[in-house]
């Protein structure tokens, strides 16, 4: 048999029943988007990503964590040549080369490289060279992250080179990087935030600047904002139902299948249906870091500790772009937003959480 | 059954790296808990308005034109009419927000319909990108071009083809001024707060006199829309009301009589019911093209309209000022007969020349007349027995019936930009003499000439007074107005503006010799019909010549009534540079009379 009887009666069903749910409402979103067939064949294809993104969860929970951690390095060079080769080879969509053509399907490696950054971060934060974390460790860790991050920006995918750093910062932390130190790099870090700023490309600014004043340009670059918010607050308490949702079944939305999908959600189904929405996310991510809590080892505890953060951060950071709590950077929302290298890369990192809690007593 | 042993999820003693842990699940449940405060506010607290924003997106507002008002004439006859047309508008809302794309289609629309792209940029650029209210570009599209547009209508986002109710006319020039043009509002217009941007306004004439009760209101319909301004469905929807119905005093047969008679000469005709004031026929020469005034002319058209030497637009029956000729004999006589300046046996002999001091005055006949007494003097125009009854009469008193009979006053129609003519008038010193007056202006304006002034319309007014026995009535254009919801809804009785007071047998005298002017030899012999009493007055205004070319070309009056008892009808024609009143105006008097008591003059003129 390939997974011990006793690996299966640890499987955290509540994280899967939470997942599962989420994807049916991502499912019955995105049906109801487009009335007909067209609705329910990207739909169909929604279940379909998940029906394939759950043999990869159920693939990857049957590893030991412990020995895919240990060819973390492997994975990472293969994820960055990934990113590198969409910049050679990759297919330009709307102005941003984020796919390669695998066969009949295209993926994105910057999605998948997500997961191959966690293991190598926790690879080289639990190897004897990393250990005790201080500033030397974290001048070393620079260069895994801040190589992959260049790639990233270079698609352009801002979002996703942003993404890297919550999750770095929140291993380091967890692998016992003194807080004092924490404290003298978010100084750094701030005092670095002009430079990021020339490093930005111009509709990069233009959307932090909408950010800090929406009607800087109504018209323009801040009409998603201001569509996203109009669509969320006329849903209300109640929601407009799916019949009433006129921001979003007339198109005024932008990208209402992927980033902007929480505002369809919310638009037909009000305050109250954000609630149950976010109580889905919450259950899967305290879960998560219950997982990272209960881990009697750690990298069990960093690997759960980095799938979690990775899912918790592109939760927040949609959530709150799409609420205009934050700038507008596209990040998909995990499991709800349509398309299959975000899905599968969610479900992965739910494996990967799967596979530390199955195997916390061993 | 077994039961499954599972240790405590926490330990007794939690390590550090577990305590960092539930810190970061603190810090991002905390975030959580952000998330749903900013929810609250935009859903529960903002929600409300929001919903009215996400109405806001997917309703528009689209406008149907009422149509206006239709005018009659007083057999019910329509004067001008409306016609479906269609018209080219941008919904500013619609259109692409990036500028370079706005200007591909603009560009485009440009050349389908040969419209030049200055135009469309300029009035793309005017209204605020998001308004919501179309913008009419070009009224009065052919079919061909609406086919044009239609086929495009894909590549062409924010542009439509709007239906609109335009004004048609029975010709191109028909009674142009005195309908007057209906356009767009003009800045001036919008500045004061009445109008919207695109609103049709009529501008002279009638049509501005009653804007107010043409106009209508404009209904409307709710359309939901989605992204890219593709209707969805109808949300509701408000029928518009139809503007007023104006019932004219105009009589549209007459009108048309009037213009063709008129047609290549400049001047004006004015028909008047001598019985109420209604005026029949206002017809002022050379026109301007009514029909290519409506809508949307181009700026060259209008140029020449404006700078044409003719000057059309100007309303010659009421806006311009002529020397009366020999029509004010009329004036002259009433005030000497009722002053008893004047009798009719007062007699003249006529060598074709008066002599006052050192200045010689001529008749108009180089041979004169010989011996002329009153009746004779207005049937022949006779310059010299006029010379010497205007002495007779003084300038005082003759200024006095000139007033009586309305000149140097408006008449007090509605139209607007009526001017008031002239009557030179002696200042009288402390002993009733005339100071800074020469003896040769009395003697000038005994046959209306020098500084005297009138206006056809004075002249129509003049005429009543004498067929109806010196009633003067304010001219009536508008008899009523109605409202197909409420009825009538304005109505003019008729206001009568003076009296001249003459005693009967100088208005007798007065009608039998302006039946003679026509019917015994007299000079307005041109206008007779047999089977109708017609009584008129010629008139030849000289005119101070500018240049060479213009000498000799007098403006040529005619004035008359018919039937001679009981008159019905008063027509004055006025052909300016047109030569002698008898030769010219008579004629085409005659016409407008014979086309107006066709029906009698052939039962007269075929008896039996």
């Amino acid at each position: 048999m390939l997974i011990d009887r006793r690996l299966l009666q640890n499987v955290d069903w509540p994280l899967l029943g939470a997942a599962t749910a989420l994807v049916c409402l991502s499912a019955a979103t995105l049906a109801s988007l487009n009335p007909g067939r067209a609705g329910s064949s990207v739909a169909f294809r929604q279940v379909a990503w998940f029906g394939i993104g759950l043999v990869a969860l159920f693939a990857v929970a049957s590893l030991d964590y412990k020995k895919l951690v240990r060819v973390g390095p492997f994975f990472y060079l293969l994820g960055l040549a990934g990113i590198v080769s969409v910049l050679v080879i990759g297919r330009a969509v709307s102005g941003a080369r984020r796919w390669v053509g695998v066969g009949p399907l295209t993926v994105q490696p910057a999605e998948v490289f997500k997961i191959c950054f966690v293991l190598m971060i926790v690879w080289w934060l639990t190897s004897r060279w990393a250990q005790p974390v201080t500033g030397w460790t974290v001048a070393a860790t620079l260069p895994i992250v801040v190589v992959p991050a260049g790639f990233i920006v270079k698609q352009p995918d801002l979002g996703t080179a942003l993404l890297l750093f919550p999750v770095l910062i929140v291993l380091l932390v967890g692998a016992g990087m003194s807080l004092r130190l924490f404290g003298g790099l978010g100084v750094v870090g701030l005092s670095a935030a002009p430079l990021a700023w020339l490093a930005l490309k111009d509709y990069q600014r233009e959307r932090i600047l909408v950010y800090l004043d929406p009607f800087r340009d109504p018209l323009g670059s801040a009409y998603n904002v201001i569509q996203a918010k109009i669509a969320i607050g006329s849903g209300q308490l109640l929601g407009k139902g799916v019949a009433g949702a006129t921001q979003s079944r007339l198109s005024f939305l932008p990208e209402r299948h992927t980033d902007f999908i929480f505002a369809v959600f919310a638009e037909m189904w009000g305050f109250f249906g954000c609630l149950i929405l976010l109580s889905g996310y919450a259950l899967l991510v305290l879960r998560g870091f219950d997982i990272a809590a209960s881990a009697r080892e750690p990298v069990g505890r960093l690997v759960a500790l980095g799938a979690t953060t990775l899912l918790a951060t592109q939760v927040l950071v949609n959530i709150g772009m799409v609420t205009g709590l934050l700038p507008v950077v596209g990040i998909p929302l995990p499991l709800m937003s349509y398309g299959g290298s975000s899905m599968v890369v969610s479900l992965m990192a739910l494996g990967l959480l799967l596979s530390v809690r199955m195997r916390q007593f061993q | 059954m077994t039961v499954n042993y599972r240790p405590a999820r926490f330990p007794t003693r939690r390590d550090p790296g577990q305590k960092r842990v539930i810190l970061i699940a603190g810090l991002v449940s905390v975030a959580f808990l952000i998330l749903v405060g900013q929810l609250w506010y935009l859903q529960v607290l903002e929600g409300g308005h929001f919903l009215e924003a996400s109405d806001k997106n997917r309703i528009r507002v689209r406008p149907i034109a009422a149509p206006r008002g239709i005018l009659f004439d007083r057999h019910g006859l329509p004067l001008v009419d409306n016609r479906p047309s269609f018209t080219l508008s941008l919904m500013p809302r619609e259109l692409d927000r990036d500028p370079v794309k706005r200007d591909a289609v603009l560009g485009r629309v440009a050349s389908l319909l040969q419209i030049p792209f200055e135009d469309l940029v300029d009035v793309a650029s005017r209204v605020p990108a998001d308004s919501l209210q179309p913008v009419r570009v070009r009224r009065g599209l052919t079919l061909e071009d609406v086919a044009k547009v239609e086929e495009w209508k894909l590549e062409l986002p924010g542009i439509i083809v709007e239906v609109e109710p335009q004004r048609a006319y029975p010709t191109s020039r028909f009674a142009a001024h005195l309908l007057g043009y209906v356009r767009e509002a003009n800045d001036e217009q919008l500045k004061q707060g009445r109008y919207h941007r695109g609103d049709m306004v009529g501008q002279t004439g009638l049509e501005r006199l009653l804007d107010e009760f043409l106009r209508g209101r404009d209904g409307g319909e709710r359309i939901e829309v989605d992204a890219m301004g593709r209707a969805i469905r109808v949300v509701q929807q408000t029928e518009p009301h139809p503007g007023a119905a104006v019932i004219t005093t105009i009589d549209r047969r007459v009108q048309e009589t009037a213009e063709r008679a008129m047609e290549g000469r400049a001047g004006a005709v004015v028909v008047m019911d001598p019985r109420s004031g209604d005026v029949l026929a206002m017809v002022s020469t050379p026109a301007f093209e009514i029909d290519r005034f409506t809508g949307t002319i181009d700026r060259n058209a209008w140029l020449r309209v404006i700078q044409d030497p003719g000057h059309p637009l100007l309303n010659r029956t009421i806006q311009t000022q002529y020397p009366p000729g020999s029509v004010f004999k009329i004036v002259v006589t009433a005030a000497g007969l009722q002053e008893g300046t004047l009798t009719p046996s007062d007699r003249v002999h006529c060598t074709g020349e008066f002599h006052l001091g050192v200045w010689t005055f001529k008749d108009w006949k180089k041979q004169g007349h010989g011996n002329v007494d009153l009746l004779r003097g207005i049937r022949d125009s006779c310059d010299v027995f006029f010379y010497n009854a205007g002495l007779k009469v003084g300038a005082s008193a003759i200024a006095k019936y000139a007033a009586a009979f309305g000149f140097g006053a408006p008449t007090g129609i509605a139209l607007g930009g009526e001017k008031f003519g002239f009557i030179p008038q002696p200042k009288l010193s402390k002993k009733g003499r005339p100071i800074a007056w020469h003896a040769g202006e009395t003697v000038n304006m005994s046959i209306g000439q020098g500084a005297l002034l009138v206006t056809p319309m004075q002249v129509a007014g003049l005429m009543s007074a004498v067929a109806n026995g010196g009633v003067l009535w304010k001219p009536r254009l508008v008899q009523r107005i109605e409202r197909i919801d409420k009825g009538v809804v304005w109505n003019d009785p008729g206001k009568v503006t003076g009296h001249v007071e003459l005693s009967p047998v100088v208005w007798a005298f007065l009608r039998q010799a302006l039946w003679a002017v026509v019917n015994d030899g007299g000079t307005g012999g041109a206008a007779r019909i047999p089977g109708l009493d017609v009584a008129g007055k010629t008139g030849t205004a000289q005119i101070i010549a500018k240049s060479k070319s213009e000498k000799g070309q007098d403006h040529a009056w005619f004035a008359a009534f018919a039937p001679v008892k009981d008159p019905e009808v008063v027509v004055v024609v006025l052909v300016e540079r047109g030569g002698h009143g008898g030769d010219v105006a008579a004629p085409i008097a005659k016409q407008i009379l014979s086309t107006i008591f066709l029906e009698k003059v052939a039962v007269a003129g075929f008896p039996g």
